[in-house]
């Protein structure tokens, strides 16, 4: 007897459609991979999306839990499993896992950790997906997006670390908001390393071009008479500010990974502040990342902005430079 | 001296801190109370969403972190330290309430739910008089009909976000059967929201094609298809997800930010969410279920008629019942 649906269907093309042009993966089912991956699903930029984690029972209620709105949404198909066989053909690969600082843990022992992490993670990714853009966002965000360029083997323009992204979008937040006008009309940088030693380009920081420093020499230093300064301690505060309040973050940095997901699925050749490859530019020798303006594309990182930095903000560039070099080097099995 | 902005921006008309057009109450900082704030603030349908809760370290938290996206925004976020911040909302949405503890009657949950709801409706409604209510908590069929009492509002400003999630399953699940998408799919799972929902599975359909037209035995336990089995696994899918990962969340975020888009713009979209039944459908008691409504600005605009076979209606009717015997018994 014929089913419903043969009744109801004529097919035409007679199979199965050819495979997605835009999947991407989000590794690890946390809160920061759950809020990537709904806001890069409220976004419509896939049209598969995989999830893959260790914990069977939660990654397989986030995939159902996802399922369930399918009718308000924009992609197909949502699948997820411990077996990375469920990432082929990703566009772009979006890594979240990895362990939380222990009490008293050193830096250098929570990466080691998170590299024998990856490096189960890592090859898998690249065997399933040998074409993709790796967007790595655990932290030590600058150290692990050289660990996974390293164990991936891909060219350095197809990783690239979520760095200093989130750290601009609170900067222009924050900035913003003390000149009365919307972050997307404050224009300002902060590059180099994510977290306390990152670097605020003030030198740039402009409304409609006009140039702050212009109309304040000293904004950004300790003279400064109106304390801007301050803003950049509160960009490097927040995080801490926010686990404080509510045990983690994950709002802001899931958008901001879907921002820039959007540059390189839709091909925007966008500038985003970026964890890159940094070797050779600003007399810096080691194979380190840090955040620069990067343009990005669906070939990765297509170029990288030369920005006008001033002899302190490349001194401080060289310094983060060469504390990850003294962590990355003494990395084992990579 | 002047400073960096009395030397960048020559003020014109600076703005008082006005009223925002559209703006959205969220009561609750929890899994689903956040799923609902980042939908809506992600599809760009609010001007303001405010969020309340009684946990403050959470709640600001949690508008800090949302407010650390604004450069990706097109919405302002506010936490309200009291509910005269909420005031001047367009639609006020609830997920607030405690959560069934074990081997706790549902009487008793729902009379814990009402001790927490006199506390949040009044305040709602007298700081938003004109609002929509939307009520999201469980079981949201009865403490909709509470928020109705406590807040002194007409019926048509009072939902609950009822089936529409139920429904929202049940037309992705019959589109994996047919491989099709979820929006081509018709059908409506109607009554109360939970283990004894209605699916209207004579008027299900694709391109108006009614799929029990095909299959004459598709809602009984003669179908050797199993296309009843559908039902089963909507009424099993939260308690399927919540032993999964421990809650509910992007689902019902998703279908709350459609049911407010519809609203605030005005959209007249049907959807099927949970109102005031009585004197429908042969139902005498002031119970609320979900029935196809349309929605717009002014809340429920009209309820659709569907025509139910004699076994459908037996089922609200039975639904009606058990709601209002607990409803009888609650100290409002």
């Amino acid at each position: 007897m014929a089913t419903v649906q043969e009744k109801l269907i004529t097919p035409i093309t007679g199979g199965a459609s050819e495979g997605p042009r835009n999947k991407v993966t989000v590794v690890g089912v946390g809160q920061v991979g759950m809020a990537c991956a709904i806001s890069i699903l409220l976004r419509e930029l896939p049209d598969e999306l995989a999830l893959v984690d260790v914990v069977e029972d939660r990654l397989k209620g986030e995939m159902m839990d996802l399922q369930h709105g399918s009718l308000f949404l924009k992609t197909p198909k949502i699948i997820a499993d411990a077996d990375y066989a469920v990432t082929a053909g990703s566009r772009i690969v979006i890594v979240t896992a990895g362990v939380r600082q222990q009490e008293g843990e050193s830096r250098l022992n929570l990466v080691q950790r998170n590299v024998n992490i990856f490096k189960h993670i890592i090859p898998q990714i690249v065997k399933h997906s040998p074409n993709c853009i790796l967007v790595v966002v655990s932290n030590p965000v600058d150290i692990m997006t050289y660990v996974t360029w390293k164990l991936s083997g891909l060219p350095k323009h197809r990783v690239i670390g979520s760095g200093c992204n989130l750290d601009s979008a609170r900067f222009r937040y924050l900035m913003a908001e003390k000149l009365s006008v919307h972050p997307t009309s404050f224009h300002g940088w902060i590059l180099g390393e994510h977290g306390d030693s990152s670097v605020p380009v003030w030198s740039g920081a402009n409304v409609a071009g006009v140039n702050l420093q212009t109309l304040n020499p000293d904004i950004g230093t300790d003279q400064d008479k109106e304390g801007w300064k301050e803003t950049h301690k509160m960009v490097v505060d927040s995080a801490y500010e926010v686990i404080k309040l509510k045990g983690y973050t994950n709002w802001a940095i899931g958008m901001s990974v879907a921002d820039l997901t959007e540059s390189l699925t839709k091909n925007l050749s966008r500038i985003h502040p970026v964890s890159t490859m940094v070797k050779g530019m600003y007399g810096i020798n080691e194979d380190v990342y840090l955040s620069l303006p990067c343009v990005l594309n669906n070939s990765g990182v297509s170029s990288v902005i030369n920005m006008t930095l001033n002899a302190e903000e490349v001194a401080k560039l060289k310094k983060s430079a060469d504390t990850l070099w003294g962590i990355q080097k003494d990395l084992k099995d990579l | 001296m002047a400073t960096v902005k009395d030397k960048l921006i020559r003020e014109v008309n600076p703005g008082e801190p006005v009223v925002a057009g559209a703006k959205v109450t969220i009561v609750g900082v929890g899994q689903v109370g956040m799923a609902c704030a980042i939908s809506i603030l992600q599809s760009n349908i609010a001007d303001n969403v405010t969020l309340i809760d009684v946990m403050e370290d959470k709640l600001m938290g949690e508008v800090m972190d949302l407010q650390h996206g604004s450069l990706f925004l097109k919405s302002t976020i506010t936490a309200a330290k009291d509910y005269s911040e909420t005031a001047d909302s367009k639609l006020c949405i609830i997920t607030a309430g405690v959560r069934q503890k074990e081997g706790e009657s549902r009487l008793n949950l729902v009379q814990r739910n009402v001790e927490v709801f006199k506390h949040i409706i009044p305040n709602l409604a007298k700081y938003s008089p004109d609002a929509i209510l939307l009520v999201v908590s469980n079981p949201v069929d009865i403490l909709t009909y509470v928020s109705w009492k406590l807040s002194g509002f007409p019926s048509h400003r009072v939902m609950g976000s009822g089936t529409n999630l139920d429904t929202a399953r049940f037309r992705f699940l019959i589109g994996e059967k047919l491989k099709i998408n979820s929006s081509s799919v018709h059908g409506y799972i109607i009554g109360e929201h939970g283990d004894s929902s209605v699916p209207v599975w004579s008027e299900t359909n694709v391109a108006g094609v009614s799929l029990q037209s095909l299959n004459p035995y598709l809602d009984t336990e003669n179908d050797p298809e199993e296309w009843k089995q559908i039902h089963k696994q909507v009424v099993d899918s939260a308690y399927e997800v919540i032993k999964l990962k421990g809650y509910t969340s992007w689902a019902i975020g998703l279908s709350v930010s459609t049911l407010a888009q519809s609203i605030l713009k005005n959209l007249r979209i049907v959807h099927p969410v949970s109102y005031l039944i009585k004197d429908l459908h042969g139902i005498k008691e002031e119970v609320f279920l979900s029935l196809p409504c349309v929605l717009g600005s002014s809340g429920v605009c009209g309820i659709i008629k569907q025509s139910l076979k004699e076994s459908e209606t037996a089922r609200l009717k039975k639904s009606s019942e058990t709601l209002w015997a607990i409803q009888k018994d609650l100290k409002l």
